[in-house]
C-alpha cells in the first residue's frame, strides 16, 4: 500500500526544501518514494534531480500536442536515492490555469502506471494555498490520505495553515483525507515552538516536528541538493531524518478544527506577534 | 392549393431579383474575386496552406467527451444521465442525440451558473440529484462533466458522496461518475470513462457466470448493437452487453411516453460483468480505460477485436467468439456469410476500383477501410479528427497489406476542410462520411454515401445494421445502388444512351 | 382584487397537482413560474416569475449564452468567420442546426454553415488560449481572404481561465485590417440563451457600429428587419412585402445578414423588430443614441401581418401608407383561400407552446386565424415584458409557464390533451411517442419560411398535415391488444 502524503503551505514558507530534505532522508532510509510537484513554479524536484528545473508535464503537454501524445518516461525521472521526481509544470502567472495543470498531470501520471506497486510514498508539494479545486486535487479520494501543512510562527503563514485545514475540512468528511499535523520551518519568531503547537492544539493536530532555520539548507540549495545529500553528517540533517521518521511512524491523524479569525488573532495577541491596536487595520488573507 | 416551400419558392423570379438587389446592402465581394477564390482553393498551393495549419480546425468530425458519456449511461436500464456543468451542454447533448436517434433523450444537468464558476459546483450536485431523483425516479443516476465543472476542479468523488450524507438522494441509489473533459479527447473517450465509472460502482465479483461482456462502443447504429446480439444468440452464447442502448434509443410508438424505455442492460447484469470469462470490445479507442480496468482489476481477459464490418472483420469477430466460448459459428451464420459473399461476387463490378473518401470515428474506419479492400474499392483519403497513433498504425497496415490500398494515406487529426483539399487535388469516386460531409458532396460533385454518426439528414438508417453478414449485405446493396443512381443520373443529365434496364 | 374565476382556479388546481411531485424548495420555485392566466386583471396575478435560474436537475429545456450569441445572433451573419472559442463541443453540436438560409458560397464568400472551432486541448486550458486565438486570426485570414471579418464566440473555459481575448482581437484587428470582434458568451454567464443575446448586441454595438464602413446612400423609406434570423427563408419571405410596401431594406438582421449590413442599421429611418427578445438591446441603443425610432412587428399570419403593416405604415408618408393598402388588398383573396381551405380542418383545436423568442406570443394570432386555440403557452427563456406582452393575448384560464421541465410539459399535455404541441426537437420525440401531433416551432421542423404571406400557407399547411394525419390513428398500445403477450403484462405493471 502506497502512502500519499500532500504537504501544503503558504508560498515561500519552505515546502519544497522541507518536503525534499524530507523524501531525501526516506530514501536514505530505504524507503521507495516519488515527489509529484504540483506548482507551475516546478521547483519540487530540483533538490533530488541535482538539476535546474525537470521537463514538466503540462511544458512537454504543450510541445507534443496533447497529453495523450506523451511517454512516461519523458516526464518521470529519477534522482537521489532512486527518488522518482515528476512535475506537473504550469503556466507564467497571470495566464491559463494552473490548478487544471495539476489536475491534468496527475490523470496522466495515475493513467500510465506512475504508481508502482513498490513506492512506499508518494509526496505531493502543493502550491500556496488551496486556491481552487485544481489545487485540492491531491485531497480527492484515492489521492493523498494524509496532509502536512508547512507554517512558521510568522501571521502570514499561520493565516494560511488555517486556512488549508479549512479546505480540509471540506474534503475530510467525503473521504479518507486527514491532517497529519503541522511542520513548523522556523523563521527565529519569539516563542515559535510554543505558538505553532498552540496553532495546532486549536486545529485538533499536532506540530509533527520543528525544523530549526540553519544556513546549511541554503548552502546545499545553492549546489542544487539536500542536505542530506551535501552533508549528511550534519545536524540539520539529522532534523529531517527525524521528521522523516516522525511522518513514517505517524498515527495522529485527524479531522481539523479551523478557527475563525477573532480566534486566530487573540491567539496571535496573546503571544504578542499581533498588537491589539492594530487589530483594526486590514490585514491580507493569504 | 399550390404551396410552394422553402424547396422552390425562392427560387421564383421575385425572391431571385429581390436577393439581387440586396446586394446593394450587403458590400459583397465582386463575382470575379468569388470565382477567383473558389478556384485558388482548389489548388496545390490552397492544400499546402490548409495542411500547414497549427492552431484553427474547420468542420471537425468529432464531438465532446460527455456525450459519449451521456450515450453509454442511456445503455443501463432506467439510467438517468446527469451532467455537472454549464445547461447548455446538456442541451445540446439532448439535441444532437435526438437528431440523428429521432427519439427523446433524456439528461439532467445540474446548470452551474458564475457563482458556481466561483464556489465550486457541490449545491448544485447536490440539489440537482435530490431534484432528479424525485422527478424521474430512475434506478441509477450516471454523472458526467463539461469542462466548466473540469476547469474548476469540482471533484465529483466526493460532492456525491457529500449529497449522499446530506440525504440528497437514498445511499443506495449508483450514482456512478466520471470525468469527461471536453478539451481531451472526443465522445469516444467519454463514452469510455463513463462505462468505466459505471462498471466501477456496479461490479459484485462473485462466482464465474460463464457469460462473455460485449463493448459495442460508440455507435450510432441501434441496428448494429441487435445485430451483434442476434449473432451471439444464434452461437448459443450467454452473454452481457455492456451497454445495450438498442431498444432506448429505438423505442416503439404505444401512445405513451417512456422515460425510461423498456430496455437497457440491467443493473443486475452490470453487477455480475465482472464475473465473466472474458469481455470482448468493438471499439478500441471506446474501451481503453474500461479494457483497463477490466484486465487490472477484475483480471479478466480483454480483447478490443474491432468493428464486425465486411466478411475478413465479421469473421475475425466470430472467431474470436468462438475461441472464447468454445461455441462453433452454426450454418445459420455461415448461410448468412454465403449470402453476403454472393451479393458481393454478383455486384463487384460496379464497385471495383472505385475510389474512396473516408471519414469517421477510428474504430468504424478500420472496419470499413476491411470492407472496402476486400470488396476491390480503393480507399485514397483515409481522414479521422479522433484518432489516436495506434489507429493510424493500424490503417496504414491494414492498407499496406492489400494492392487495393497503395493509393491511400491516413490523415489523422484532420478535418473535413483538409479533406475538401484532398477531393479538390486528388479527386474520388465516391464519399463515406456522416451527415456533416454533405457539404463535400455540394463542393465536390463526389457521391456520398452515409455512414458513422451522426447521421441527421436521412431518416431511420440507424436502425438498420451494417455489422456483421448482414450489415455487410446492406452496406454493399446500399452502396452498389447510390453507384447505379450515380450513373443513371448521369445518363439522364448527359443524355448519354447509357440508361440501362438491367444492370 | 376580484375573486378568480372558476376557469383560473380550474388551471390552477392542475398546476398544483402537477408541482406535487417536486421537493418542496423545488416546489416553491417552480410556482412563481407557473401560472393561470388573468387577462382581464392588471396581471397581477398570472405574473410569472422569469429570467432567474433554472433548478438543477430538472431537466431544463434552455441553453446557454454561447447559444444565444453563436446559435442566434452573431451565427447567421455570413460573410464574418465565427470561431467557437474553446473546446470541440459546442460548434459541433450548434454547426448548421438552426437553418439560417443565406445566398453566398460556402467557404469563398460566406461561411454561416462551416463549424470553426480552436478546439480547445489540455494544454490550452492551462497555459491559455491566447497565443492560440492570434494563430487562428492570422491562418484564418489566409484561408479566406474574402471573409469581412471574424468573430470570437468564448466558450465556458475562455472565462474561467482568465483569457484576455480582448486585448488579442484588438491587436489582431490591427494585423490583419478586418475586425476581430471578441464576444463574452461563455455558457456559464446568465440563466439562459438569453443573456447571451444581449451580449452578442453589446458586441455589435462596441465594435460594429461607427467601426465599420457603410457607404450607402439613404432614402426617406429605409427601414431594417431586426430580430429575423431568417429560419427557412423567414426574413426573405418578410422583406418581400416591406419591398412591396415601398420600403427600402438597408439591413437584415442577421439571417442572411453581412457585416456592411450590421453597420447600415443606425442609418435607417426606423428599425423594425420581430424578435424582440434577442436584439431589444441593440433598438433601443440606436434610438438612444442615432435617434432611431423602432417599431415591433409580427408577420405570423394575415390577422397580424395586416396589423403590422398599417402600424408601419404610419411611421411613413401617404405613399406608403397607400401602399400597404394596397398590398393588403391584393393579398387579403390568397389568405382568405388559404384560410377557407385550412380553416374547417383545423377549427377548434386546441394548442400547447412552448418555444423561445418571440413565438409564444407571435404565432397566435396566426393560430387564431385558422381557428385554433391556444391552451398553454410558455417561453424558455422570457422576461417579464414577454410575458406582459402575452398576458392579453391567451384566454383566461390558460396556462402560462416559464422555463418549464420536460416533466411539466407532458404532464399539461396528459391533462389538457392539446391536438397540437409545438416546441422543439428535445421535445418533439416524447410527443410523437405519446400519440400528440407535434411541429417543431424553432427550425420549423426543416419546413417554413412561416414569415409574411408566403409563410403563412406554409404554416397553414404544416400545421394541417400533422393535426390530421392519419398517422396518429396507426398509434396502438401494445397493452390494450387483447391478446396481451407476458412481456406486455409486465410493461402495463411497470
Amino acid at each position: 500500500m502506497i502512502r500519499q502524503i500532500a504537504i501544503y503551505g503558504k508560498g515561500g514558507i519552505g515546502k519544497s526544501t522541507t518536503t525534499q530534505n524530507t523524501v531525501a532522508a526516506l530514501a536514505e532510509a530505504g524507503k521507495k518514494v516519488m515527489i509529484v510537484g504540483c506548482d507551475p513554479k516546478a521547483d519540487s524536484t530540483r533538490l533530488i534531480l541535482n538539476k535546474k528545473m525537470q521537463n514538466t508535464v503540462m511544458d512537454m503537454a504543450r510541445d507534443a500536442g496533447s497529453v495523450e501524445d506523451l511517454e512516461l518516461e519523458e516526464v518521470l525521472q529519477s534522482g537521489y536515492g532512486d527518488v522518482k521526481c515528476a512535475e506537473s509544470g504550469g503556466p507564467e502567472p497571470g495566464v491559463g490555469c494552473a490548478g487544471r495543470g495539476v489536475i491534468t498531470a496527475i490523470n496522466f501520471l495515475e493513467e500510465e502506471g506512475a504508481y508502482t506497486d513498490d513506492l512506499d510514498f508518494v509526496f505531493y508539494d502543493v502550491l500556496g494555498d488551496v486556491v481552487c479545486g485544481g489545487f485540492a486535487m491531491p485531497m480527492r479520494e484515492g489521492k493523498a490520505q494524509e496532509i502536512y501543512i508547512v507554517t512558521s510562527g510568522e501571521m502570514m503563514a499561520m493565516y494560511a495553515a488555517n486556512n488549508i485545514a479549512r479546505g480540509i475540512l471540506k474534503y475530510a468528511h467525503s473521504g479518507g483525507i486527514r491532517l497529519g499535523g503541522l511542520i513548523c520551518n522556523s523563521r527565529n519568531t519569539d516563542r515559535e515552538d510554543e505558538l505553532i503547537e498552540a496553532l495546532a492544539s486549536k486545529l485538533g493536530t499536532q506540530m509533527i516536528h520543528f525544523i530549526p532555520r540553519e544556513n546549511e539548507v541554503q548552502r546545499a540549495e545553492l549546489r542544487r541538493q539536500t542536505v542530506i545529500q551535501y552533508n549528511p553528517e550534519h545536524a540539520q540533517a539529522d532534523e529531517y531524518r527525524t521528521l522523516a521518521k516522525k511522518i513514517a511512524e505517524n498515527t495522529n491523524f485527524v479531522i481539523p478544527t479551523p478557527i475563525s479569525m477573532d480566534e486566530l488573532e487573540e491567539l496571535l495577541m496573546e503571544f504578542g506577534i499581533m498588537e491589539a491596536d492594530i487589530v483594526d487595520e486590514p490585514v491580507a488573507v493569504a | 392549393m399550390e404551396i410552394k416551400d422553402h424547396n422552390d419558392l425562392f427560387s421564383q423570379p421575385v425572391y431571385q431579383a429581390q436577393f439581387e438587389a440586396k446586394k446593394e446592402f450587403e458590400n459583397p465581394a465582386a463575382q470575379s474575386e468569388i470565382d477567383r477564390v473558389s478556384a485558388w482553393t482548389q489548388t496545390d498551393e490552397y492544400r499546402e496552406l490548409n495542411f500547414a495549419r497549427e492552431g484553427v480546425v474547420i468542420n471537425p468530425c468529432k464531438a465532446c467527451q460527455p456525450l459519449g458519456a451521456v450515450l453509454v449511461s442511456l445503455g443501463f436500464e432506467k439510467t438517468l444521465p446527469f451532467v455537472q456543468g454549464s445547461q447548455g451542454c446538456t442541451s445540446y447533448f439532448r439535441s444532437h442525440l435526438s437528431r440523428h436517434f429521432k427519439e427523446p433523450i433524456a439528461t439532467v444537468s445540474s446548470s452551474m451558473t458564475e457563482d458556481a464558476a466561483v464556489f465550486g459546483g457541490m449545491s448544485n450536485m447536490s440539489e440537482g440529484l435530490e431534484n432528479c431523483n424525485a422527478l424521474y425516479s430512475p434506478d441509477m443516476i450516471a454523472v458526467s462533466t463539461t469542462c466548466m465543472a473540469e476547469v474548476i476542479g469540482d471533484d465529483l468523488g466526493a460532492y456525491i458522496t457529500n449529497s449522499k450524507d446530506a440525504g440528497a438522494v437514498p445511499r443506495e441509489l449508483p450514482v456512478p461518475f466520471a470525468h469527461t473533459p471536453s478539451f481531451s479527447g472526443s465522445h469516444l473517450n467519454g463514452y469510455d470513462v463513463m462505462l468505466k465509472g459505471i462498471l466501477e460502482e456496479l461490479a459484485k465479483p462473485g462466482e464465474p457466470n460463464g457469460k462473455i461482456n460485449i463493448i459495442p462502443g460508440f455507435d450510432g447504429y441501434a441496428g448494429n448493437l441487435r445485430e451483434i446480439k442476434r449473432m451471439l444468440t444464434v452461437m448459443g452464447v450467454d452473454f452481457t452487453m455492456l451497454a445495450d442502448y438498442s431498444d432506448v434509443v429505438d423505442s416503439g410508438n404505444t401512445g405513451h411516453y417512456e422515460l425510461y424505455p423498456t430496455g437497457g442492460t440491467t443493473l443486475a447484469d452490470a453487477a455480475d460483468a465482472v464475473n465473466a470469462i472474458a469481455t470482448i470490445s468493438l471499439q478500441r479507442v471506446a474501451s481503453a480505460k474500461t479494457g483497463e480496468l477490466i484486465t487490472k482489476q477484475w483480471e479478466q481477459e480483454f480483447v478490443a477485436v474491432g468493428e464486425p464490418v465486411g466478411i475478413n472483420a465479421t469473421d475475425a469477430f466470430l472467431a474470436e467468439v468462438s475461441r472464447i466460448t468454445g461455441k462453433c459459428v452454426p450454418a445459420e451464420l455461415e448461410a448468412e456469410r454465403a449470402r453476403a459473399v454472393d451479393v458481393i461476387v454478383d455486384s463487384h463490378p460496379y464497385v471495383h476500383g472505385k475510389r474512396l473518401a473516408m471519414l469517421g470515428d477510428p474504430d468504424l474506419l478500420l472496419g470499413l477501410i476491411s470492407f472496402a479492400l476486400e470488396i476491390g474499392m480503393k480507399p485514397v483519403h483515409v481522414v479521422c479528427t479522433n484518432g489516436d497513433k495506434k489507429f493510424k498504425k493500424a490503417a496504414e497496415a491494414m492498407l499496406a497489406a492489400s494492392p487495393f490500398g497503395s493509393e491511400a494515406t491516413v490523415h489523422n487529426k484532420k478535418d473535413m476542410w483538409h479533406l475538401r483539399s484532398l477531393m479538390f487535388t486528388e479527386p474520388v469516386d465516391l464519399l463515406m462520411g456522416p451527415s456533416n460531409a454533405k457539404f463535400l458532396w455540394k463542393d465536390t460533385g463526389t457521391p456520398f454515401f452515409r455512414v458513422g454518426f451522426p447521421l441527421f439528414d436521412r431518416h431511420h438508417l440507424h436502425k438498420r445494421t451494417i455489422l456483421g453478414y448482414e450489415g455487410t449485405t446492406n452496406l454493399l446493396t446500399d452502396i452498389v445502388n447510390l453507384v447505379l443512381d450515380e450513373m443513371d443520373r448521369h445518363a439522364i443529365t448527359s443524355d448519354s444512351p447509357s440508361f440501362d434496364l438491367v444492370r | 382584487m376580484t375573486t378568480p374565476s372558476v376557469k383560473i382556479n380550474q388551471t390552477q388546481k392542475v398546476i398544483d397537482e402537477i408541482l406535487s411531485v417536486y421537493p418542496e424548495k423545488a416546489r416553491a420555485d417552480r410556482a412563481l413560474h407557473f401560472k393561470p392566466n388573468d387577462p382581464t386583471s392588471d396581471c397581477s396575478s398570472c405574473v410569472v416569475k422569469s429570467n432567474v435560474k433554472s433548478r438543477p436537475g430538472v431537466m431544463t429545456v434552455r441553453g446557454c449564452a454561447y447559444a444565444g450569441s453563436k446559435g442566434v445572433v452573431w451565427g447567421p451573419v455570413k460573410d464574418v468567420i465565427h470561431i467557437s472559442h474553446g473546446p470541440v463541443g459546442c460548434g459541433a453540436y450548434s454547426n448548421w442546426s438552426r437553418r439560417n438560409y443565406y445566398n453566398g458560397e460556402t467557404g469563398i464568400d460566406s461561411f454561416a454553415t462551416m463549424h470553426v472551432t480552436s478546439d480547445f486541448q489540455e494544454r490550452d486550458i492551462v497555459y491559455g488560449g491566447d497565443k492560440k486565438l492570434a494563430t487562428i486570426v492570422d491562418e484564418l485570414d489566409g484561408l479566406f481572404p474574402l471573409a469581412k471579418g471574424i468573430s470570437v464566440q468564448s466558450e465556458c473555459p475562455v472565462g474561467l481561465i482568465g483569457d484576455d481575448i480582448e486585448s488579442v482581437a484588438k491587436a489582431k484587428t490591427a494585423d490583419i485590417g478586418k475586425p476581430v470582434v471578441p464576444v463574452r458568451c461563455e455558457g456559464f454567464r446568465g440563466v439562459s440563451q438569453s443573456l447571451g443575446h444581449h451580449i452578442a448586441n453589446d458586441a455589435i454595438r462596441d465594435h460594429v457600429f461607427d467601426k465599420q464602413a457603410t457607404d450607402i446612400e439613404t432614402t426617406p423609406y429605409d427601414v431594417t428587419v431586426i430580430g429575423d434570423y431568417n429560419i427557412g427563408g423567414d426574413a426573405w419571405a418578410s422583406r418581400r412585402i416591406l419591398e412591396e410596401m415601398g420600403l427600402r431594406v438597408i439591413a437584415q438582421w442577421t439571417g442572411d445578414a453581412t457585416m456592411a449590413e450590421l453597420a447600415n442599421a443606425p442609418k435607417a429611418k426606423l428599425n423594425l423588430i420581430h424578435c424582440y427578445r434577442s436584439m431589444n438591446y441593440i433598438c433601443r441603443h440606436m434610438e438612444e443614441t442615432y435617434g432611431v425610432p423602432w417599431v415591433e412587428y409580427n408577420f405570423f399570419g394575415p390577422t397580424k401581418i395586416y396589423e403590422s403593416i398599417r402600424r408601419i405604415a404610419e411611421n411613413f408618408d401617404d405613399t406608403i401608407k397607400a401602399n400597404a393598402e394596397v398590398l393588403i388588398e391584393k393579398m387579403k383573396p390568397e389568405m382568405d383561400a388559404v384560410i377557407a381551405e385550412y380553416k374547417p380542418l383545423l377549427e377548434g383545436k386546441t394548442v400547447m407552446l412552448y418555444v423561445g423568442g418571440l413565438r409564444p406570443r407571435h404565432v397566435i394570432g396566426a393560430y387564431e386565424d385558422l381557428g385554433m386555440e391556444i391552451i398553454a403557452a410558455g417561453y424558455e427563456f422570457g422576461h417579464n415584458d414577454e410575458y406582459k406582452r402575452t398576458y392579453p393575448l391567451l384566454e383566461e384560464g390558460s396556462i402560462i409557464v416559464d422555463d418549464a421541465t420536460p416533466y411539466e410539459l407532458e404532464e399539461i399535455a396528459k391533462r389538457l390533451k392539446p391536438d397540437l404541441v409545438g416546441s422543439g426537437i428535445k421535445e418533439k420525440y416524447a410527443y410523437h411517442k405519446m400519440g400528440v401531433p407535434f411541429r417543431q416551432m424553432h427550425s420549423w421542423d426543416y419546413s417554413g419560411p412561416y414569415h409574411g404571406f408566403d409563410g403563412f400557407k406554409i404554416f397553414a399547411r404544416d400545421m394541417d398535415m400533422t393535426v390530421n394525419s392519419p398517422v396518429w390513428g396507426l398509434v396502438r398500445d401494445v397493452t390494450s391488444t387483447e391478446c396481451a403477450t407476458p412481456s406486455g403484462a409486465e410493461r402495463q405493471a411497470s
